[in-house]
């Protein structure tokens, strides 16, 4: 496999001051014996590395039931030895009760406890559950073979300005998403604050999440939705409220004036799908590009940020990404080529 | 009666190797010049019948009374049918009378077959007699179009024949052009009308020519018209002829209306695409200032001829340069009624350039 490429690997795209060695994981390092699988349990897409009340509800949902799972079977295992070593038979009124305690009661309890505890998981079961979501901030996010628009919603619903395959929100504050799909079912799932939620053509989700802890995380789509289904990834910076308010501020007023890269992009229609804003690209049929440079990732999380990155995905988009909707560029000189990923990669 | 076991055997192994050894022999003819016995003539054309007719029965007929259709198919029903089966203004030379079968005059034998019975031999062409398939699988439009042309042959005298094909001369000696048919036969502005199929090259960006030519050359746009006009030329012709129509002026010509409700929606499209339907807007790449010259221009270009690459585009059969993809993405999300406002659009807006 491709080092470049992050997604498949599950690799974190940029580790944040909250990631590695101190999530809930480190408690429980002991499992890692029993369960090497764990290993990964840390990280940017973990979803046993919460960063959020709705991962942190779903992880100890995980571990009692693991934890509960591992007494149950010792128990179990217990029962069998004793019966294999039993000489003498029950006689038929212990043997009843224990089928009726052992085999229907306690799963029964077991069953139902475990049910109300998820349920109560749920969204619309929790008690900070808002239907009206009015207050919030909002962001929209449409999964699109196979990439993610991002729009930040203003008060009267209108988007502010739209970027892709990346999702900022403030630290501490409650966002709503609302979710949408022009083509089939995509799943946004940002595993380390919580999800999944479909993403249903003609239809509307909706998700509210928090981040308690900033940091870089890393979203997934979790329902199959083509051949590069696995490369459809995106990058959540939490921030601090102070540096969230600036960047929106400075990404309201970005421009891509660069008047030869610029140029360039415009000359060979790369403006027929992307837009980049304060120029006249206005295309929308793909990810728009303002800002390109601070984006995490080439081609929503398979390759990393890099000029050479670039110019290979516009290269060969499809060598990327298979049945990617991007046509590739490899007949256009090399020159032509580097410039405009230097220019994009230059984009603040 | 039962035939014993060993006369069976010898008879299914002696008889295909006495035919072997009669075919190495070299007693068996295949000369043309003594031709069929008069039955198996009779056999093999009775055969070729039914299978046409069979073929053709699942073939369905598009509209044939546009005359736009007549020009390119005569253009080239003289260079590549007219040396076998003759045309109005000449008939068939010996050398080809000498073939078996021999080609037949269309004048006559046309009539007899349907449209579609027509359609199937020009597009696979006849099995073991000489007459070829059409050079490329792709295009059954300029297929409908030969037999457009071919039920007009009947009526047609040489006058009418060369009118409508744009032939110079028929090649006596001290004709004014050496060649019956150039470029001009069928690209010639004067030529064209607002309902041609053939479109106009004078003004065209010369990048774009050059690699629409080299594209029929290698065969990477099928165009069995084209194809056969291009491909016999040397490589080094095509930038001079490339050039040579790039500098030309492209023409003042009355620029033609259209439906304005039509125009208007093709307008919206060109500007703005529809992006909910991943339709960019054609402006972004075509006649831009300082836009890449291998993106042509299509103002000013004939609407029959832009609705129909654009349907070519659109089921991924037009092919062409080496950017063309970048077209069949975009052309790949229109609907049926996009094709027509489009074409009206382009067709009505005044030509300007990259
Ligand atoms: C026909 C529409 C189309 C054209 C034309 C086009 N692109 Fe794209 N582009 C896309 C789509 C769709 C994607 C999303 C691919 C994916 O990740 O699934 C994309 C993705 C990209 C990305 C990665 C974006 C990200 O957020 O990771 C870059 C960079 C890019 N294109 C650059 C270009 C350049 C440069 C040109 C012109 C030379 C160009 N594109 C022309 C449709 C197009
Ligand atoms: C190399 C010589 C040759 C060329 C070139 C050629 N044909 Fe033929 N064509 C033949 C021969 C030979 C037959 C007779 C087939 C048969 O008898 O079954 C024939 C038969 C036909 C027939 C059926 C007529 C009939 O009743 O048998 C049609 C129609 C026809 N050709 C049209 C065309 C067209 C249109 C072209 C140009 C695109 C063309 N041919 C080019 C040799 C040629
Ligand atoms: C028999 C008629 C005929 C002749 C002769 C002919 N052309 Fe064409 N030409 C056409 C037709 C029909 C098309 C459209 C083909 C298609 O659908 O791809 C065409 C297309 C073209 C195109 C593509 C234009 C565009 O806008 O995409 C070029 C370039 C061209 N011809 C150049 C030439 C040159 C140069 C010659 C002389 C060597 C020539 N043609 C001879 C009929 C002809
Ligand atoms: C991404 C750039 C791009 C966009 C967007 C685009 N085109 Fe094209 N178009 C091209 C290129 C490149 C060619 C040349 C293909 C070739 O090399 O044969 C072309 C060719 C064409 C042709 C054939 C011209 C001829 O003479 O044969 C037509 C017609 C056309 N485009 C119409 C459109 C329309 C209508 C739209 C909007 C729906 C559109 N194009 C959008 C790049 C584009
Ligand atoms: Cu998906």
């Amino acid at each position: 496999m491709n080092d470049d490429r992050l997604a498949a690997s599950g690799r974190p795209i940029r580790s944040g001051p909250s990631l590695g060695r101190h999530g809930v994981c480190r408690r429980h390092h002991l499992l890692l014996f029993v369960f090497p699988p764990l290993a990964s349990c840390s990280g940017a897409q973990s979803a046993l590395d919460p960063a959020g009340p709705e991962a942190a509800g779903v992880a100890t949902l995980f571990y009692t039931m693991l934890i509960g799972g591992i007494v149950i079977w010792c128990g179990v295992v217990g029962l069998l030895f004793y019966a294999a070593r039993k000489r003498r038979a029950h006689s038929t009124k212990s043997a009843g009760q224990l089928v009726l305690w052992g085999g229907a009661v306690f799963p029964t309890v077991v069953l139902a406890a475990l049910l109300t505890y998820a349920v109560w998981l749920m969204p619309v079961m929790r008690p900070w559950f808002q239907d009206d979501a009015s207050g919030m901030r909002r962001i929209e996010v449409t999964g699109e073979q196979f990439w993610w628009r991002v729009r930040y919603l203003g008060e009267d619903s209108g988007p502010v300005f739209e970027t892709a395959n990346e999702v900022r929100i403030p630290v501490g504050e409650r966002v709503v998403f609302l979710l949408k799909s022009p083509d089939v079912i995509h799943s946004f799932w940002i595993p380390v604050l919580g999800g999944k939620m479909d993403m249903i053509p003609g239809r509307e989700n909706r998700l509210t999440l928090v981040a308690e802890k900033p940091g870089t995380y890393r979203g997934v789509c979790a329902e199959f939705c083509g051949p590069s289904h696995a490369l459809m990834a995106f990058t959540v910076h939490a921030m601090e409220p102070r540096a969230y308010e600036a960047w929106l501020s400075a990404r309201k007023n970005s421009s891509g004036a660069d008047a030869e890269g610029l140029a360039l992009f415009l000359r060979h229609g790369c403006a027929a799908c992307h837009a980049i804003s304060g120029t006249e690209a206005r295309g929308t049929i793909g990810p728009d590009l303002t800002a390109f440079g601070e984006r995490g990732s080439v081609g929503a999380g398979s390759l990393a940020n890099t000029a050479e990155h670039i110019a290979r995905f516009i290269r060969y988009p499809d060598g990327v990404k298979p049945e990617v909707r991007m046509p590739h560029f490899s007949m256009l000189p090399d020159a032509d080529v580097e410039r405009i990923a230097a220019y994009l990669k230059g984009l603040r | 009666m039962t035939i014993p076991r060993k006369y069976l055997i010898a008879l299914v192994v002696v008889l295909p190797l006495l035919g072997m050894v009669f075919a190495w022999s070299g007693l068996m003819s295949v000369r043309a010049s003594t031709g069929h016995w008069g039955v198996t003539d009779w056999f093999l054309h009775w055969v070729m019948k039914n299978s046409v007719r069979t073929a053709a029965l699942f073939v369905e007929v598009p509209p044939l009374d546009d005359p736009a259709l007549l020009p390119p198919a005569a253009g080239h029903f003289e260079t590549g049918c007219a040396i076998c089966h003759g045309s109005p203004a000449q008939g068939r030379s010996d050398a080809v009378l000498a073939m078996l079968p021999r080609p037949p005059d269309l004048k006559m034998v046309v009539p007899t077959w349907t449209d579609a019975q027509l359609f199937e031999i020009v597009k696979h062409g006849v099995r073991f007699t000489g007459m070829p398939g059409w050079p490329t699988g792709l295009r059954d439009d300029e297929i409908w179009a030969m037999v457009a042309f071919l039920r007009k042959l009947p009526e047609m005298d040489a006058n009418a024949y060369l009118q409508v094909s744009g032939l110079h001369g028929i090649g006596h000696a001290g004709e004014v052009s050496p060649l019956p048919i150039t470029c001009e036969s069928c690209h010639a502005e004067k030529r064209l009308t607002e309902g041609s199929i053939v479109p106009r090259l004078a003004g065209q960006s010369e990048a774009y020519l050059l690699n629409s030519l080299k594209a029929y050359a290698e065969e990477k746009r099928p165009s069995g018209i084209m194809q056969v006009a291009a491909g016999t030329l040397p490589e080094e012709s095509l930038p001079e002829l490339a050039s040579y129509y790039a500098k030309q002026a492209p023409p003042a010509r009355q620029i033609g209306q259209g439906d304005p409700q039509l125009v208007e929606r093709g307008r919206e499209l060109a500007e703005r695409g529809r992006p909910a339907d991943k339709v960019p807007a054609c402006l972004s790449c075509h006649e831009k200032a300082g836009g890449n010259p291998a993106y042509p221009r299509i103002s000013g270009q004939t609407a029959p001829y832009l609705e129909r690459q654009l349907r070519l585009f659109h089921t991924g059969a037009r092919g062409g340069g080496p950017f063309s993809h970048l077209m069949t993405e975009a052309a790949r999300s229109l609907k049926e009624e996009d094709f027509a406002a489009l074409a009206a659009f382009f067709a009505s807006r005044e030509s300007r350039g990259p």
